[in-house]
């Protein structure tokens, strides 16, 4: 008996907007041949809002709160990139107490948005009792926000010259509390997760970035550090207090999704030792500086730029002497990272495309803008 | 770098000037993907952004390159006409420069030549215009 070889053809598929683990409405036509990944195109702009065209006309104070729009599980980084660029223009500084205030607010975004990373990620790899861990220990940092900014997502926390409002009665306490509460729930994911034998297999060695590559393609955060490249925007270009605070650059040389995975549940222990330190040294004071009601920084340009939980969130404001900006534009770092997405899918089964993607934690609302 | 620009591009280099750690120079179209290759050769390895903003009289296109190992941001920009402008694409020197150059043409309408894949990335294929243009009105 002859065996008749059925002739095979590669095919297109069309994985999302509407998707389960694109996180979001992100499109990614697949050439699959068989199992195998042979090219990956995103397509983009499903939540394309036009704030940066928004931005030319509106007032600098009413843009703030456009800004909580892009990366909206990091409200906090988006302002300050923003307030940055604006205040640079200028001349003003914060007060030293909305400084360090403004790093806690940041590193708990931070903290927040690495363990809906978590979350997901672990949900994405069918480890669903993580997914609910995850959200549970964010769920008191939502409160922290609430009590705070009286919003738990889109805080506009910061203002030009400082912060909205001063932190309430009970809030040190309470942000005290939770940096000895989140380390042994982290020590029980690394139990569920780290160690988990499917886990493993399903992350390590898989969507290699090596890092020369990284850098060409304008990754930043988890997802540069993840590839081994120790480059970290609160380091290296130190803003606020970060050059006067202790803390560790986490990086991972695997290059693969197991690394970026590791890189963010370190990060988060980093993010507790920052807010401690915060929380001592926290001086007394205003938390805004003197800023004339309306805003009207002198003709020039300026860059603000900042880590956010995902990386290199940039900020180009440029200056006409008017009260709304001639330009404001925003880099985020999810667009370089989606664009990177047909490099790391390549060559990999379809079954890892759910991993790789989540495991370089992208925001759609950042990539469209 | 700035003198090291200057003595390879001469007059191509048509503008400079410093700026906190940010060095800023205006290049001439013809030899910006060379400006782009001797700084990455320099150390500026790593390309920030692709932008653009609408003066009135020119399009004027922003790279923002950075070096890790100073800190040093290199910031060029070309000058492109208003309509139907044509620049060198930076795709054969940065392979992060694909997108955002894409985004550069969907909403200014530059077009860049030797680019991959020359197409609108944010808004429909369909769409008419390019809205970060000052003439182009919100409804």
């Amino acid at each position: 008996m002859t065996q008749r070889l059925t002739p095979t053809e590669t095919m297109v598929l069309n994985m999302g907007p509407q998707h389960p683990s694109t996180h979001g409405v992100l499109r990614l036509q697949l050439t699959l041949d068989g199992e195998v990944v042979l090219d990956c195109m995103p397509v983009i702009g499903y939540l394309h809002r036009g704030i940066e065209k928004i931005g030319e006309a509106r007032t600098y104070p009413q843009i703030l709160p456009y800004t909580d729009r892009l990366d909206y599980l990091s409200s906090a980084s988006n302002n300050l990139a923003y307030v940055q660029a604006v205040e640079k223009l200028m001349g003003v500084e914060a007060p030293e107490r909305a400084k360090y205030l403004r790093v806690i607010l940041l590193e708990l975004n931070r903290i927040a948005s690495h363990l809906m990373f978590v979350a997901t990620f672990a949900n994405d790899l069918a480890a669903t009792t993580v997914f609910l861990y995850g959200l549970r220990e964010r769920e008191p940092i939502m409160d922290l926000f609430e009590m705070w900014t009286g919003a738990r997502l889109t805080q506009s926390g910061l203002r030009v010259g400082g912060l909205a409002r001063d932190i309430p009665e009970g809030f040190v306490d309470k942000a005290r509390e939770y940096c000895t509460f989140l380390p042994p729930r982290l020590d029980e994911y690394d139990r569920l997760l780290s160690g988990n034998r499917i886990f493993r297999v399903r992350t390590e060695g898989i969507g290699i970035l090596p890092p020369e590559e990284a850098v060409d393609y304008g990754c930043s955060g988890p997802t540069l550090r993840g590839s081994g490249v120790r480059y970290d925007i609160r380091r290296d270009e130190p803003y606020e207090v970060y050059d006067q605070l202790e803390f560790d650059v986490v990086t991972t040389s695997t290059c693969d999704c197991m690394g970026r995975y590791a890189v963010r549940m370190q990060e988060m222990r980093q993010s507790l030792r920052i807010i401690q330190q915060c929380l001592d040294r926290l001086p007394e004071g205003e938390v805004i500086a003197k800023v004339p009601r309306t805003i009207r920084p002198p003709a020039g340009e300026a860059y603000g730029r900042v880590e956010s939980p995902r990386g290199d969130f940039g900020c180009w404001v440029v200056s006409d002497g008017g009260p709304q900006p001639a330009r404001v534009r925003f880099r985020t770092p999810s667009f370089y990272h989606v664009a990177a997405l047909p490099r790391m899918l390549r060559g990999w089964k379809i079954g890892d495309v759910v991993a790789i993607l989540g495991s370089v934690d992208v925001v759609l609302g950042e990539v469209d803008r | 770098m700035l003198e090291k620009l200057k003595a390879q591009f001469g007059d191509a280099i048509e503008s400079a000037e410093e700026a906190g750690r940010e060095l800023r120079v205006q290049v001439a179209p013809r030899s910006l993907v060379q400006v782009a290759r001797a700084a990455k050769d320099e150390g500026f390895a790593y390309l920030a952004d692709i932008t653009a903003m609408d003066t009135n009289d020119a399009l004027r296109v922003v790279y923002r390159l950075i070096s890790f190992a100073t800190g040093r941001h290199l910031v060029a920009s070309a000058l492109a006409p208003r309509a139907g402008g044509r620049l060198p694409s930076l795709t054969a020197v940065f392979r992060g420069a694909e997108w955002p150059e894409r985004e550069v043409y969907d909403m200014f309408g530059v077009r860049f030549d030797g680019h991959p894949d020359m197409r609108r990335i944010l808004l429909t294929d369909d769409w008419e215009g390019h809205p970060l243009l000052k003439t182009w009105q919100t409804k």
